[in-house]
């Protein structure tokens, strides 16, 4: 049961561990950068003078406090951008890659079915999305305490925890790309522009008489400058986030179980 | 486990069950087909030869037979189960071993992880008997593996779970030959206990020396099935020999002589020629001459096998 996940998990953990320690460097150098914005630095003028749709990408109304700035430079930018596109482009190599190189053929020739090779290897990058969140929070915990500006613990579980459907449907985006194309380079460019586009996608409309049609990305669903600075926790964006995944993944098994390897 | 020895081997499947069926199989990739109207049936313990030039649609064949490509028409079944339903598929995968040509594994793990995570999944009951035998370095990472060490990782791997069928693409390609013997000797051992082998070869020396048929492949057609010795047996021999003098213009002309070549050496006369026909009659020819030197072969079957798949490719 879940050997093939528990295999992919553990040839990822090098990989997990290099990407907790690159972006809890980055909350640390953000950290360090903030009393200088919060001591000389007039917020209110600056999100004034930026266009309403910049305002909403990286949710610089609450800039000036503490909770607001990693919202921003953090969540917005690290986490809904960069991880996501990550995430999306390492699951997209997921099983484009073993067919590409023709590892996919000793695997198949073991008694799983298509279903189950799929599945495994997308659950393969969840421990290493844990891991992540798990690092950077506590990080980010210290980090902010350390320059007198400290976030509640709380508060960075809860963005934490609800990043966690965010970032599993971006790596179910990639996945989808990944069961389709026969190469990786290709799954991972598609996967990447899709995460990416779906987020200036979202900004776009959500300034517009069409906000409505932004439903469809994922950023909809995760809104760090809500959770950290209004403690609002929107459990059904998280809970429509789970089901995307879960019907992404369903739909890459079953397109994997009919086509030729 | 009871039964495994080489005097006693274990019964694979019912005798009257064939191990592989394959029924009017086709694969086609728009107007080209690459596969056409395959029928090839393999019995319980046979070790078969599927021979054909590249492109004839032998890998085409093998991965359609696991399951790794579906057929557009006709069926594929391994030890009755029909490969292309997979809960069938898997049934049957328990019991059967797959080296493709090229096998590929994750670079990054060593050897050891990647058994490891097959015997977890199919079992290893023969793994370090096999181990033993073809040493792959286990506790090295793949992508320090010269090609022959893939090979045998690929064979450990094939046989480590004692599957009933083990198929086999092009498994010597990339070996040496003191591996490539090793090989042919584990194969004859592996026909012993029972097993049932395909493999697709263009290497023919091997395939006489292991396989009992031998089914040629052509443009995605099966042109022939024959027995390998059958085969030798009409490919006859080739005799080179040198006489003194110069023989007359009729000399050896018997039945059974043909493709002869004569030249003069000397004071001698040397000719070459293939013979399928009574040995006791060429002997008698000889008593004729003053016979200087004499070499008897037997043809190789690559000359057998370009009159299948040599005309039209020239």
């Amino acid at each position: 049961m879940l050997e093939l996940a528990r295999y992919g998990a553990r040839k990822r953990v090098r990989g997990a561990l290099a990407l907790s320690v690159g972006l809890s460097a980055f909350s640390v150098l953000y950290a360090a950068f903030y009393p200088s914005i919060a001591t000389g630095f007039d917020v209110a003028e600056y999100v004034d003078a930026l266009p309403p749709v910049f305002v909403e990408a990286f949710g610089l109304r609450a800039f000036g406090t503490i909770e607001g700035f990693l919202a921003t430079e953090l969540y917005h930018f690290a986490w809904i951008i960069l991880l996501g596109v990550y995430l999306a482009y390492s699951a997209a190599g997921l099983v484009a890659g073993d067919v590409e190189s023709e590892r996919m053929d000793i695997l198949l020739a073991l008694p799983v079915s298509r279903g189950r090779v799929v599945t495994e290897k997308y659950l393969a990058v969840v421990p290493e999305i844990l891991l992540v969140n798990a690092v950077v929070a506590a990080v980010t915990w210290l980090a902010t305490h350390a320059i007198g500006y400290p976030v509640a613990a709380t508060d960075l579980i809860a963005v934490h925890l609800l990043s966690i459907p965010y970032l599993l449907t971006c790596a179910a985006i990639g996945l989808a790309f990944s069961v389709a194309a026969s190469r990786a380079s290709v799954a991972q460019r598609g996967a990447m522009a899709t995460v990416f586009g779906l987020f200036l996608f979202e900004t776009v409309v959500s300034a517009t008489d069409y906000a409505w049609l932004g439903a469809v990305a994922p950023m909809r669903y995760f809104d760090p400058t809500a959770i950290l600075t209004e403690n609002t926790y929107d459990f059904l964006a998280a809970a429509i986030l789970l089901a995307a995944t879960v019907v992404l993944v369903a739909a890459s098994a079953q397109y994997f179980r009919r086509r030729d390897v | 486990m009871a039964g495994r020895d080489n005097l006693h081997p274990r019964v694979r499947c019912p005798p009257s069950m064939a191990a592989i069926e394959i029924d009017r199989l086709t694969k086609r990739y728009g107007d080209l087909a690459a596969v056409s109207d395959l029928t090839l049936s393999i019995e319980s313990g046979e070790v078969f030869g599927y021979l054909g030039p590249n492109g004839a649609g032998k890998t085409t064949t093998i991965r359609i037979l696991l399951g790794l490509q579906s057929p557009t028409t006709g069926t594929a079944s391994v030890l009755g189960h029909d490969m292309t339903v997979e809960s069938q598929r898997l049934d049957a995968l328990e019991r059967v071993g797959y080296l493709p040509s090229n096998p590929r594994f994750d670079e990054q793990s060593t050897g050891r992880e990647v058994l490891d995570l097959h015997e977890s999944i199919k079992g290893g009951e023969r793994r370090d008997e096999l181990l033993d035998l073809f040493t792959p370095p286990v506790e090295r990472e793949i992508r320090e593996y010269s090609t022959g060490n893939v090979q045998k990782l690929g064979l450990v791997q094939a046989f480590m779970h004692d599957p009933d069928v083990v198929v086999m693409d092009e498994p010597t390609s990339g070996l040496d030959p003191l591996l490539q013997e090793r090989f042919n000797e584990f194969v004859r051992d592996e026909r012993e206990r029972g097993t049932t082998m395909l493999f697709s070869s263009h290497v023919l020396s091997e395939v006489r020396r292991v396989c009992d048929r031998v089914g040629v492949l052509r443009e995605g057609e099966l042109v022939t099935v024959e027995d390998v010795h059958d085969l030798l047996d009409r490919s006859g021999k080739h005799i080179r020999l040198r006489v003194a003098g110069d023989p007359p213009e009729n000399a050896f002309d018997l039945d059974g002589v043909s493709d002869v070549s004569r030249w003069r050496d000397g004071g001698e006369t040397a000719f070459s020629f293939t013979f399928t026909g009574d040995v006791n009659d060429l002997v008698a020819e000889f008593e004729a001459y003053d016979l200087r030197e004499l070499d008897v072969e037997e043809a190789p079957l690559e000359d057998v096998f370009l009159t299948f798949y040599g005309e039209s490719d020239a």
